[in-house]
């Protein structure tokens, strides 16, 4: 069940990291459509985005000015409340993922068999992962065009790929004979390089969906690198290159 | 020094000053206190769990609080060390917050319960209190931590 669902996951933020190669305008007043694609060939069948969806960047301005979003964003609690249960429930799934790499490290519960620790442990950082999911598009919702440019959401929906994949390598291979190394207090060294990776991913996914808050490289404020703004989608208007 | 003198002085420190004038160090380190609470919940529920006999039940509650508490010990350390940072940057603000006062109420309650209600209710064993009394004693460290966890949050929230 939990692979499946990592799958599922996987291919979803394929194809947001597969259309964030799309470079999209500042967003402007009245100026939302304005864009340049680069890798979407959905886009450019439709005609550079302009036309009915054909693009995310379509799609979440689209989004950002449904009754939806509009009242997530304009209400007095729902953002702050929907972002604690974002943040509880971050101890849930991230706190149990980490106690279950620190067991494939061998640096807490030696006695326990590793499988139970599996076992009694994972179906509950899957449904953190689901109250997360969830959650967290709430989050993205209530300000999709601004979440979508931004570099550190980007940067945690990449790292959200890796660490799937690292979760299904994981169990495809080295979790599959377990049984040989269930009792190891220290496991096999592709185990703990499994639990090392997950350990630093999901850090690196932590760190950087707490930096989403920060502005600093957003679209509207320019000058920006040329680099960030490639890595942003972000097409600055002439003006605003100076 | 009242306490308001004393919030006063720490929001005037070099540090707090240091940390307020840069863009970075703020995100950086309030960053770090999140990754810290990460980890504490985990310790915390991997106990908290067994407890109510949803987690790992075949092993003994002693000996997972045992394997847990270096990592619960050691996340507090990081969060008290950038916790503090946090607050020199901006006690002023937290002194009229009431988030930050719930918050220290909690976290006050969840250090002192954890360290010796719930130790206590460990080190008894299962076979000679009431199941129930594990139970009741995981949902009101849940509960405390959780205070903990959002009252932190909501010090954010203007």
């Amino acid at each position: 069940m939990q692979i499946r669902l990592l799958a599922a996951l996987c291919c979803l933020v394929l194809a947001l990291c597969y259309q964030a190669t799309a470079r999209t305008a500042a967003p402007t007043w009245g100026n939302a459509g304005r864009q340049i694609h680069v890798l979407s060939t959905v886009s450019l069948q439709t005609g550079a985005g302009q036309g009915i969806g054909g693009s995310l960047f379509a799609f979440f301005s689209r989004l950002g000015d449904s009754s939806w979003s509009v009242g997530l964003h304009e209400s007095r609690y729902a953002y702050d409340l929907i972002e604690s249960v974002h943040v509880w429930t971050l101890c849930l799934f991230f706190g149990l993922a980490v106690m279950f790499d620190l067991r494939l490290l061998g640096w807490t519960m030696r006695s326990v068999p590793v499988s139970e620790v599996a076992r009694r442990l994972l179906p509950w950082t899957v449904v953190g992962f689901v109250v997360m999911v969830i959650s967290g598009t709430l989050l993205f919702t209530a300000i999709p065009v601004r979440s979508y440019q931004n570099i550190f959401f980007r940067t945690k929906m990449f790292m959200l790929l890796l660490a799937g994949l690292n979760v299904w390598i994981f169990h495809s291979g080295i979790y599959r004979r377990v049984g040989t190394w269930d009792v190891a207090s220290v496991p096999p060294r592709a185990a703990r390089v499994a639990g090392a990776l997950s350990l630093v991913l999901w850090v690196c996914i932590v760190l950087s969906g707490r930096m989403i808050a920060y502005n600093w490289f957003d679209c509207d404020r320019q000058p920006q690198r040329p680099i960030i703004n490639f890595l942003t989608s972000c097409a600055p208007t002439q003006s605003e290159e100076h | 020094m009242s306490l308001l003198g004393f919030f006063q002085w720490c929001e005037r420190s070099g540090i707090g000053d240091t940390i307020r004038r840069s863009s970075w160090l703020f995100p950086l380190i309030e960053a770090i206190h999140l990754l810290g609470l990460g980890v504490i919940g985990g310790a915390v529920l991997v106990v908290d769990l067994r407890l109510l006999g949803l987690g790992l039940r075949r092993q003994p509650t002693a000996q997972l609080a045992r394997d847990a508490q270096p990592w619960m010990i050691g996340s507090l350390l990081l969060m008290g060390i950038t916790g503090g940072l946090l607050f020199l940057s901006e006690a002023i603000k937290c002194y009229y917050h009431e988030a930050f006062w719930f918050k220290m109420a909690s976290l006050f309650l969840a250090i002192v319960f954890t360290f010796t209600v719930q130790r206590k209710v460990i080190l008894t064993g299962e076979t000679r209190l009431r199941p129930v009394w594990n139970k009741v004693v995981a949902l009101v460290s849940i509960l405390l931590w959780s205070g903990v966890g959002i009252g932190g949050r909501w010090i954010g929230f203007s």
